[in-house]
């Protein structure tokens, strides 16, 4: 298994960590701040790359660089497709011209969201271009 | 109507027996890649820039056009 497939996979875990505590914190104490705090295990994305002993770093030659870019691409397309789905949807749910107040721990939250989108995806699409994707 | 088959082939697999069956992981190491991307390249699945392919080339002392071989399919 390549260091690309291992950091992948880590992502994944810690992305599905994130998402399962969140929605334990969500069951028992609600939605609120401390509901959000759970967004700080996203840090863990961070120990492939100080971790020399399990995880080499991602060793990139110009295939897996080509996944990568391929990857964080997919990532960030899917967060822009789910940021203008969700305007539109406000859009016509709320009406076009009506006014929303948002708590600022709501719109740090949408945030900490799109960037487990961004994780989430780009884990899983590295992981179907090292499996059987056209770069395989 | 063109044809579907990749428009660029190799012999990367002969070459590797040819020069004392020389492993994936060896010719690797000396084009400055990962094996998997061995293992890609040798499927066909993955065609390789020109500096990858000059590597490879350079690795088996033969020519690129001896290593890779585009067919025009069209």
């Amino acid at each position: 298994m390549s260091d690309s497939e291992k950091w992948a996979w880590w992502v994944l875990g810690v992305v599905l960590l994130t998402v399962g505590a969140y929605g334990a914190f969500l069951k028992f104490f609600g939605h609120n701040q401390a509901t959000t705090s759970v967004f700080a295990l996203l840090a863990l994305t961070a120990v492939p790359a100080s971790s020399r002993r399990y995880f080499r770093g991602r060793t990139f030659d110009e295939r897996e660089r080509e996944i990568a870019n391929k990857a964080w691409r997919a990532g960030f397309s899917a967060v822009w497709l789910a940021f203008i789905g969700l305007f539109m949807t406000i859009g016509f749910v709320k009406g076009w011209d009506a006014t929303l107040t948002v708590p600022v721990w709501n719109l740090e939250e949408t945030i900490l969201w799109a960037w487990v989108v961004v994780l989430g995806v780009e884990a899983v699409t590295t992981l179907i271009l090292y499996r059987g994707g056209a770069h395989a | 109507m063109p044809s579907q088959e990749p428009a660029i082939t190799n012999q990367i697999r002969r070459l590797r027996f040819e020069h004392g069956e020389m492993t994936q992981d060896q010719l690797a190491k000396m084009a400055g890649v990962t094996r998997h991307t061995i293992m890609a390249l040798e499927a066909g699945k993955y065609f390789p820039s020109l500096l990858l392919a000059f590597r490879i080339a350079r690795a088996f002392g033969a020519p690129v056009d001896r290593v890779f071989e585009f067919r025009d399919t069209v």
